[in-house]
């Protein structure tokens, strides 16, 4: 909503200052979008009318006119522009003037013949971009007025949103009650006197009203002989200020009391409309119409629509029919001004997409009881604008009055909810004020009668807001509450996952958000298995790729690797710990199980000037799943198996207390290929959900040998195709209690080793907890390991 | 026999003195101090003696060996010292080569951000709670009092799964699903990911916000005003001013949308301030009596606070991020700088 500042000067009386006004406004609960100083920067331009035009002596494309600016004589001034004639008049920027752009207007010769000024196009005043001739002023102006003034340059425009509690501040009147609220100083509502002609609007045209659940009110009035055309200048630059384009004049008065009254209303072409009278009724089946934007629209039977003896002529509070459009040969019109049922509009307006000044405000509840004044108003203005007969008399169909209500507030509930003491008489002034009448009152509460425009009000917590806007919400004190504890956990997982994200950042993965969307395609291309494929899918998507809920965070990081690999980053450890959303057969809500993922890319570890940068392999990896397991203090286990989404070279899942957990490994280059990354990517996947909440039991302390260990190393040769974790298990078993340690110090192929072996180096640690091991205990517990490693994997000593 | 110990004394010391290197001194160590050096040499005629001047011979023998001793370990010393002078200089490392880092992580400026901020209110005694991002139209809605076809369900652009299901807009939902599982006193703080239908330069449609509850007997606006000042202070600092101002949410009543001092400009008027000074962060009010309706609380006995914030606008003033759209970008060369 716009504000012009002069337009609200002339309804309550306001501080003249903006800032302060605004700062007010503010205080009140309206917000500040934007403020506009309109010709900011403009001076001294005159209204002056042509008395000459003669054309320049030495300039073709030049003329010099004399302009009578209200001064002792007129100016001379040399012009380049050709839509002027002798008697228009036009904004005349006088010498010391300064026009848009900052341009300084001065006497100065062109082509030898003095101007002592300059006449102004639309874009010199910084109206729009018009340069294709003076802008040229209704003949009603006054010769030598400010010409800035009337043409509302000199005028200050608040742009405020407005809440959708309070659909009465979409008019100015409304604004101006708060203010007047404020500053306890009186409202100053338009006056007028509607002079009426001597045949009964009845005798005219008549209103039926078939919904009235929809439209409890419908008040019209007939005027007739008008002529249409353009708007006066000042209810033009009313319209202007407020963002509207002026039409004819007819239109813009119902603009313009709308703007005024928040009400909206709407003007038919009398004579358009069959047998002169109007149907309020739902669409029938089928129904069309072409609205003033040129549209047809398809009707559906709950749409409420202003029909004729035949057909829709408006689409009740939304926007009128094109058949009945007021256009240049209208004479006579029938002047409606209605409440509808603002769901009904709101239901209206979103099924075809329309959202306009008029069902804006019908929607947030417009004001039964405005419905008359303002039609009355609009009446009066138009017979003023484009002259005409108003008929005696209203039509007015009123089948469900409002009711009034009234609440009950109680003193102390308000000093109670805010934490203030305000004294009963300042609470009942400030509801007062707002328009609210008391009609009773004792030493602990007072009962007040609700206004029609405040649809906002139901409750007693409703009045207290209002004591607190006017009361002001900086003169509340402050305090601090106690805050009781109980032994309720809500979120028992919150706590641990955070840890989780904090080890995982502390051991050199960056974490990423992505957008928890995901699609079917996306799902596909990263492989995921096809009998898993079920997402949360949403019925109004933003676009495709948004389609629905995410199923797994692998997508999101793959898309983040190709992203950064696009944009130059190629060496990349990342992970992600969020919710994923797996679709509950028949129940509403989505299992969201917390997960945590994380991928490696490129040589994360960098370029160090003391050793050739290192890509990153599957056993970076697993180190990365080693770490967490050892820190999440959860036995795992890796069992390999085929998956689209995994190389099949190192493709494995997670088995947590033998069931699946999990996946990792080397990301298909299908995969790769879908999401355009053109190296190799280690990705995993754990649902972590289960792992959060419970934390793991204590550690428990084991003494350490306090005797020295008995270290050997040995290296066999194995087939290629035997685990190393096998190795480790027979070494492990023959070791019995003496071996303490033994880990793979170097895995070699190549030339040394036959073809399809390998050698593998064990480094082993022997210690008994009772004695020092002797070189023969050690060499005998030796023996025997290798003894079992030829017989159960053939191994050779290398 | 004394003056040929103090001539073996002065020669050694001469000698160890003028000692090149080590091996040298380990020469001279076996001359004087060794099983045949001179020093065993002259002791051994120490029995030659008289008996009267053995103990005062003996005593100067013991002090010259210790001198020599002495003066070897402190030539080695010395000797060893220059050494190493001499290959420090020309082993020297260069500085300013850079060291072997161990790899760092980033947590993502959103998920610290929430976190900062929740941990103001769990010191303060808050508890965190949780709720789906898929919900209800019933607790997103219906039961925060805001029934179909109220105006500001227009506000929120909701995404739809299917009728009466919802990806949740707000975290206020999570209000209603902590109330209903227990009675006053309530204090929650619930972080997590919300939705809109809203993709342009300001917005993102999913974001993340923190809400917060507090009900209890002879909870007030005033406790509101000090709750979240006391949040500000410590959040953005001391000197932070907040402006409280009506505002409108249908689950509060009164409601209040709260300002700070601009942290560009600390209040003096700038681009980000829209020349304000002041910048709005948060949504608040007293818990709407019909709210404690649908949660079954009596309205009359308890009253509640409760707020929210988006913390996508925290960050970016935090860190001086200009575009909501890097947040969720996840480009390393952004995330690496936090
Ligand atoms: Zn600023």
């Amino acid at each position: 909503m716009r504000i012009s500042l002069n337009w609200l000067r002339e309804l309550v009386d306001i501080d003249p200052d903006v800032d302060t006004l605004a700062h007010e406004l503010t205080m009140l609960g309206l917000e500040i979008e934007a403020i506009e100083h309109r010709g900011a920067g403009l001076s001294q331009v005159l209204v002056g009318q042509i008395k000459t035009i003669e054309p320049h002596p030495d300039a073709d494309k030049l003329v010099v006119c004399t302009t009578d600016v209200g001064q002792d004589h007129p100016l001379q001034i040399v012009c380049g522009a050709t839509n002027m004639r002798v008697g228009d008049k036009v904004p005349t920027a006088v010498d010391g003037s300064t026009i848009a752009g900052g341009f300084k207007i001065s006497r100065r010769k062109m082509r030898g013949v003095e101007s002592q000024g300059m006449m102004c196009a639309a874009d010199e005043l910084g109206l729009g971009s018009d340069h294709s001739g003076l802008l040229i002023l209704p003949p009603e102006v006054p010769v030598g007025a400010d010409a800035l003034h009337l043409l509302g340059l000199d005028d200050t425009v608040l742009e405020i949103e407005i809440t959708p509690n309070r659909g009465d501040w979409a008019g100015m009147i409304g604004v101006a009650r708060e203010l007047a609220a404020l500053h306890q100083i009186p409202l100053r509502l338009p006056e007028f006197t509607l002079q009426e002609g001597t045949r009964p609007a009845s005798e005219l045209s008549s209103v039926t009203i078939e919904a009235p659940e929809l439209c409890p009110r419908y008040a019209g009035r007939i005027i007739t002989g008008i002529t249409i055309g353009p708007s006066p200048l000042w209810l033009r630059q009313r319209l202007l200020a407020a963002g509207q384009r002026p039409i004819n004049n007819v239109v813009d008065v119902t603009n313009l009391v709308l703007l005024e009254t928040c009400h909206p209303l709407h003007a038919f072409d009398f004579n358009k409309l069959h047998e002169n009278r109007i149907v309020v009724r739902t669409a029938k089946q089928n129904e069309t119409l072409e609205t003033l934007d040129g549209q047809t629209r398809k009707l559906t039977p709950d749409m409420l629509v202003i029909a004729d003896a035949r057909h829709p002529v408006a689409l009740a509070g939304v926007m009128g029919g094109a058949d009945s459009e007021v256009g240049e040969n209208t004479t006579d019109i029938f002047l409606e001004s209605a409440y509808f049922h603002p769901p009904s509009i709101r239901a209206t307006a979103r099924a075809l997409g329309m959202n306009t000044e008029a069902s804006q405000r019908f929607q947030r509840g417009a004001d039964p009881e405005m419905a008359i004044w303002a039609l009355d108003r609009a009446a009066c203005l138009i017979q003023r604008v484009a002259g005409g007969s108003v008929a005696k008399g209203r039509l007015d169909e009123y089948p469900k009055p409002f009711a009034e209500k009234t609440l009950n507030l109680r003193y102390e509930r308000t000093d109670l909810l805010l934490g203030t003491s305000v004294c009963p008489e300042a609470q009942r002034d400030i509801l007062e004020r707002l328009a609210f009448s008391v009609t009773h009152s004792d030493a602990k509460s007072c009962t007040v009668r609700i206004p029609s425009w405040r649809h906002d009000v139901g409750q007693e917590a409703d009045l207290i807001e209002d004591i607190a806007r006017v009361h002001g919400y900086g003169n509340i004190p402050a305090s601090l509450p106690p805050i009781r504890q109980t032994d309720m956990i809500f979120a028992p997982k919150e706590r641990p996952l955070r840890n989780l994200r904090n080890y995982l950042s502390n051991i050199g993965l960056t974490e990423i958000m992505c957008m928890t969307f995901s699609n079917p395609r996306e799902i596909e291309n990263a492989g995921l298995p096809e009998d898993s494929r079920q997402q949360v899918t949403l019925q109004n998507p933003l676009s495709e790729n948004y389609s629905g809920m995410r199923i797994s965070l692998v997508p999101g990081l793959l898309s983040t690797i190709a992203t950064n690999l696009r944009r130059g980053t190629s060496d990349i450890a990342l992970f992600e710990a969020g919710p994923v959303y797996i679709p509950l057969e028949n129940q509403d809500l989505a299992n969201e199980g917390y997960r945590c993922a994380i991928a490696l890319s490129g040589a994360p570890g960098g370029k160090h000037w003391s050793a050739p940068a290192r890509k990153v392999d599957f056993y970076d990896l697993k180190g990365y799943a080693e770490a967490l397991f050892d820190w999440l203090g959860v036995p795992w286990a890796l069992q390999s198996f085929e998956s689209p989404a995994y190389h099949p070279r190192a493709s494995a899942r997670i088995l947590l207390d033998g069931k699946p957990a999990g996946t990792m490994g080397e990301t298909h280059p299908k995969v790769l290929r879908a999401f355009d990354i053109e190296q190799p990517v280690f990705v995993l996947e754990l649902d972590v959900d289960p792992l959060l909440g419970e934390s793991a039991p204590p550690a428990l302390f084991t003494e350490p040998p306090t005797l020295p260990p008995s270290l050997r190393d040995l290296a066999v040769i194995v087939d290629k195709s035997i685990p190393a974790a096998d190795l480790l298990e027979t070494v492990r078993k023959a070791g019995g209690n003496l071996l303490s340690k033994v880990s793979i110090f170097d895995v070699y192929t190549g030339k040394q080793v036959p073809e399809d072996k390998k050698s593998v180096a064990l480094s082993l640690v022997f210690q008994a907890i009772d004695r020092t091991l002797t070189d023969a205990d050690t060499d005998k517990r030796c023996e025997k390991i290798i003894a079992q490693l030829r017989k159960a994997h053939g191994a050779e000593l290398r | 026999m004394k003056q040929k110990l103090e001539e073996i004394r002065a020669s050694a010391l001469d000698t160890i003195h003028a000692a090149a290197d080590l091996a040298e001194l380990e020469q001279l160590r076996v001359k004087f101090l060794g099983r045949k050096g001179v020093l065993t040499d002259v002791l051994r005629g120490l029995a030659q003696c008289p008996p009267e001047d053995r103990p005062a011979v003996g005593k100067v023998a013991n002090e010259v060996k210790q001198a020599v001793a002495d003066a070897l370990d402190a030539r080695k010393e010395a000797i060893a010292a220059s050494q190493e002078a001499a290959s420090a200089a020309a082993e020297r490392l260069d500085l300013s080569l850079p060291g072997r880092r161990p790899l760092r992580g980033h947590k993502h400026p959103v998920m610290r951000v929430a976190e900062e901020i929740s941990d103001i209110f769990v010191q303060l005694g808050f508890q965190i709670a949780a709720g789906p991002d898929v919900e209800t139209e019933y607790y997103n809605f219906d039961s925060l009092n805001t029934p179909a076809n109220h105006p500001a369900r227009d506000l929120h652009d909701t995404f739809f799964v299917k009728p009466g299901v919802v990806l949740r807009t707000h975290t206020s939902p999570v209000q209603m699903r902590v109330m209903e599982r227990t009675q006053p006193p309530v204090a929650v703080i619930v972080p997590g990911r919300v939705y809109r239908v809203d993709q342009d330069a300001s917005h993102s449609p999913m974001f993340y916000q923190i809400e917060g509850l507090l009900v209890d007997k002879g909870i007030s606006f005033a406790d509101l005003k000090g709750l979240l000042r006391l949040f500000i202070q410590r959040y953005f600092g001391p000197t932070t001013k907040t402006r409280f101002r009506p505002h409108y949410f249908p689950f509060t009543e009164p409601s209040a949308e709260v300002d700070i001092s601009c942290t560009v400009c600390s209040g003096k008027g700038c681009r980000v301030c829209k020349h304000s000074g002041w910048l709005e962060i948060l949504g608040c009010g007293m818990v709407h009596p019909e709210v404690f309706r649908y949660a079954n609380y009596d309205s009359e006995t308890y009253t509640g606070l409760a707020f929210g914030l988006g913390v996508e606008r925290i960050a970016m003033l935090t860190h001086a991020i200009s575009s909501i759209h890097y947040l969720y970008e996840n480009d390393l060369r952004f995330l690496e700088q936090f």
